[in-house]
């Protein structure tokens, strides 16, 4: 099983942690991964502002660099969605369909592919989950609140195996943080407001970590709670799960 | 070309190809709740009041225990006559009942999952008089409950209806900062007697 | 005005916002409450969905037969193209009846067409009769929610508003009080009416009948009163049989407002004896938005609302910032189906977050079309410079490798160096009320090559 490892644009240039993070804890867990140069972006900023003509060359781009793989994994539920759903604007070819099916959000790889939960981390902090919207209600990573199903959630089940972490639950357990693209510019007003709101309900809750599958979410919320000094640090998922603090 | 005809044939040519008319199967929704119980609890979150009794004598001295200052009384429930203090005919107008007090009439469905109860307009003199009544009392056999909506239509598939309202606690309103207020401009009270 | 503009004018107030989302969550919360006790909720909303989506694929055949019906049933059956010849309709069976005073009950499709000032300008009376409709005409303002007309209003405000035009006196917003007033107030306007005009929830094809759910008995009040009972419906009412009725009554009140079925659920199929009954088919724009392969599932809506209260952009922006009959996630998506230009901003109001079509109970894929929509509108109606050009340039660096090493390494050595005072200066939105993060000396993609010659 050979892996190619996808690193989000934003994550690529002010997140490389959480690039760095995801690489080492598939190493960990024995995967044969690579990361192939020359990749760039999933094309989603300019698919959700309505551009999605502007973004074929980088889709183009994205299934030429990833068509090998067995899998492609990423730590980014919102761009894993967005191959799987909208890479419908490139011809039809067995290398889209391969890259389109076989494009799996970290969590969602780890528990579903790979089959473990405990990955062997250690992080002793009370920690809250914010439910990354396109992961949740696109790719199904978890129950949804408004369903009428069974409740699940990759990304809980793994955390759960960490060894001393207190997962904190949230008065809204799926609400979006407001980020959403260009909307956060956009519509900077509502954004913030959202933004201000979820965080305020991981205090309000007693946590003292907040992470999520996304790191657009976190940078969002990162940015309010660095702007407002609030007690609260922001870590992506495979920062705590490759964690051994 | 009138606009009938403009509707009908844009439709024409913009609808889909036919899609199929999905089957509703009523057992994909059992729950195995006991069917009075469940009555009885949706009633109450419907804000109306659940009684049992025996007879039409036994429900109508619990009325009148049950509001003492009422006036202006009508009922449709057999022997109780006398409990009547005004007639319903064919020269008045629904105006002419404005002061109604209480009103009783009897239901032949009551539906469990929320505590809905069928009146047909033969089952009542007036249509306006359930809305116009200030108390509404509805008279119910239990074996008239069902427990899906579904079952409540199979119900009255054979019926025909020209005029029939499914209601389920009293006139209700929360309009004013999501409060929830009894008595909008139906029924202020709604009692549902099980027999 | 654009919707961002609109919201971020409402988000001055952020007590007011507070209070508002709190208000439409609460309503959210009690949806989930009643819902998640239904055994096969999920099917439901299934058959929902495939019994409307197969109703509008017959829709012509089943119009034909409602009309049949109902006219068997001695209901008179008028069809207008568009709200003008709806209100030309509405108005001459008025005049004909020598109608001067008229109750309304909630009704969309007349608030679409405008109905109430081209009655008003003949010397009609026009009382709206739901409590939260008469709230906002007592205010001079159209609905912000299309379930919870008045949810915008703080009950001091109502407060106020009954003083002033129906001579209340003073009570805090006591919502007893206030609602009892408007009892008093509007049970006169019932006996008096002259004509009923009623909106139309579901019209049944095999039956010729229409069903009208209230919970305060006001279209009841109206219809069984007054002389002549008008109900007005747009062509997307249809069901085929009334034992669907089973699956979108459940649906409907539970996902507007957690309750198990409105208070009323009023089946009419035949005049009283002594009055007349007419019903009222339009189109106004539906029968276009049903040419839309994309768009044409907004027609499935039953009007629950349970997509505005769930939204949490609605939630903090007000029904009102969307400056469109339908405000919220399902107005968006038929509104630019009337007005594209007009309604360009809508579509962008949401962050794609998907709980709208999650809660959807006739499972409409809102924010799928919200996405769609997008495509549309930049291509069709012009579009901000900036915005269009860096869209072209993004498309291009992402494109070339290259480039987009060079261009993130100017932007983390910017994010570095620059003082906060430039990052944050006006041109950078986001940085009004966020920071950026710091730029790291290093990309991921030159760490990896790095750790590789180190190998």
């Amino acid at each position: 099983m050979l892996v190619g490892l996808f690193i989000p644009c934003y994550i690529n240039q002010l997140y490389p942690q959480v690039g760095k993070a995801t690489l080492e804890l598939l190493e960990k867990l024995n995967v044969e991964v690579v990361y192939p140069s020359g990749q760039t972006c999933c094309g989603q900023p300019m698919a959700n502002s309505g551009y999605e003509y502007e973004s074929l060359g980088t889709c183009t781009n994205f299934v030429e660099k990833f068509k090998e793989f067995d899998y492609i994994v990423t730590p980014s539920g919102s761009c894993a969605y967005h191959v799987k759903k909208h890479y419908d604007i490139l011809p039809e070819s067995e290398e889209v369909t391969k890259v389109r099916n076989n494009i799996y959000e970290l969590c969602d790889f780890l528990v579903n592919v790979l089959k473990v939960k405990n990955v062997g981390a250690r992080f002793p902090y009370k920690v809250g989950i914010h439910k990354s919207c396109h992961g949740l209600r696109g790719l199904r990573l978890g129950s949804c609140s408004e369903k009428v199903t069974e409740t699940y959630s990759y990304i809980g089940e793994l955390l759960n195996e960490v060894t001393d972490v207190e997962i904190i639950e949230l008065t809204r357990p799926d609400e979006c943080c407001g980020f959403g693209g260009t909307f956060a510019v956009t519509e900077e007003a509502i954004s913030v407001k959202m933004g201000k709101d979820r965080v305020q309900d991981h205090l309000d809750n007693g946590a003292e970590v907040i992470t999520a599958t996304d790191t657009s979410c976190l940078m969002h919320l990162e940015g309010l709670v660095t702007r407002n000094k609030q007690p609260l640090k922001i870590r992506h998922i495979a920062e705590i799960l490759n964690s051994i603090e | 070309m009138n606009s009938r005809e403009n509707i009908l044939s844009r439709i024409a040519a913009n609808k889909p190809d036919l899609l199929e008319l999905p089957k509703v199967n009523p057992d994909v929704f059992i729950d195995g709740k006991n069917i009075i119980d469940e009555f009885t609890k949706k009633v109450e979150i419907a804000g109306g009041n659940l009684f049992e009794v025996v007879s039409n004598e036994d429900l109508i001295s619990q009325v009148i225990t049950m509001f003492p200052e009422a006036k202006i009384n009508f009922s449709t429930l057999k022997g109780t006559e006398s409990f009547n203090t005004l007639s319903v005919d064919a020269n008045k107008a629904p105006q002419d009942f404005e002061d109604l007090d209480i009103l009783i009439l009897e239901s032949n469905l009551g539906v469990a999952e929320n505590g809905a109860v069928w009146l047909p307009d033969n089952n009542m003199p007036m249509r306006v008089l359930p809305f116009i009544a200030k108390h509404l009392v509805i008279a119910l056999k239990k074996e008239a409950i069902v427990t899906f909506m579904h079952q409540g239509y199979q119900k009255l598939a054979s019926e025909g209806t020209d005029f029939g309202v499914f209601i389920s606690g009293p006139s209700k309103t929360a309009d004013i900062e999501q409060s929830l207020v009894i008595g909008a401009h139906g029924a202020l009270s709604l009692s549902v007697f099980l027999m | 005005m654009s919707h961002s503009k609109a919201a971020s004018i409402f988000n001055k107030d952020e007590k007011k916002v507070n209070w508002h989302d709190k208000a439409l969550w609460f309503v959210r919360h009690k949806r989930d409450k009643s819902t998640h006790t239904v055994a096969g909720w999920e099917e439901l909303r299934n058959l929902g969905h495939g019994i409307k989506a197969h109703t509008l694929s017959n829709l012509d055949t089943y119009l034909i037969q409602f009309e049949e019906n109902a006219l068997k049933n001695g209901i008179q059956v008028h069809w207008a193209a568009d709200g003008d010849e709806h209100n030309r309709i509405v108005h001459s069976i008025l005049k004909e009846h020598h109608a001067k005073k008229v109750v309304k009950s909630k009704s969309m499709l007349t608030e679409e067409c405008h109905l109430n000032p081209f009655l008003e300008a003949d010397g009609i009376e026009v009382i709206d009769t739901d409590l939260g409709e008469r709230i906002v005409q007592l205010a001079k303002e159209p609905p912000s929610h299309i379930v919870l007309p008045a949810i915008h209003k703080t009950k001091e405000e109502v407060d106020e508003l009954f003083q002033e035009h129906l001579g209340t006196k003073p009570c805090d917003g006591d919502p007893q009080y206030l609602t009892g007033e408007a009892r008093k107030h509007l049970r006169e306007k019932f006996i008096q009416a002259d004509a009923a005009i009623t909106g139309v929830n579901f019209a049944i094809a095999d039956t010729g009948g229409i069903v009208v759910c209230t919970n305060e008995g006001n279209a009841d009040m109206g219809a069984h009163i007054a002389p002549v009972h008008i109900a007005c419906m747009g062509v997307e009412k249809l069901i085929p049989k009334q034992e669907h009725l089973g699956v979108f009554l459940r649906l409907l009140a539970r996902s507007a407002t957690g309750q198990h079925i409105t208070t009323y659920s009023s089946h009419f199929k035949k005049p009283r004896e002594g009055a007349k009954m007419h019903i009222v088919i339009v189109d106004n724009g539906r029968t276009e938005q049903l040419s839309r392969p994309d768009f044409r599932a907004s027609l499935h809506c039953i009007r629950c609302g349970a997509c505005m209260n769930t939204c949490p952009i609605y939630r903090r922006s007000g029904g009102h910032s969307y400056d469109a009959t339908i405000p919220g996630p399902i107005g968006s998506i038929l509104s630019p189906g009337k007005d594209l230009k007009k309604h360009s901003s809508l579509p962008f109001a949401s962050t794609l977050c998907g709980s709208c079509s999650d809660v959807c109970p006739v499972k409409i894929d809102i924010h799928a079309q919200l996405y769609k929509w997008r495509q549309i509108i930049t291509k069709e109606t012009p579009q901000p410079f900036v915005k269009k050009t860096s869209m072209k340039m993004m498309g291009n660096i992402f494109s070339k490798p290259m480039q987009f090493n060079k261009v993130g390494g100017i932007a983390r050595w910017s994010l570095r160096n620059l003082p906060k005072g430039v990052i944050n200066s006006k041109p950078n939105v986001w940085g009004k009320g966020r920071d950026l993060p710091i730029g790291p000396k290093e990309s991921f993609d030159t760490w990896y090559k790095n750790r590789k010659k180190d190998e």
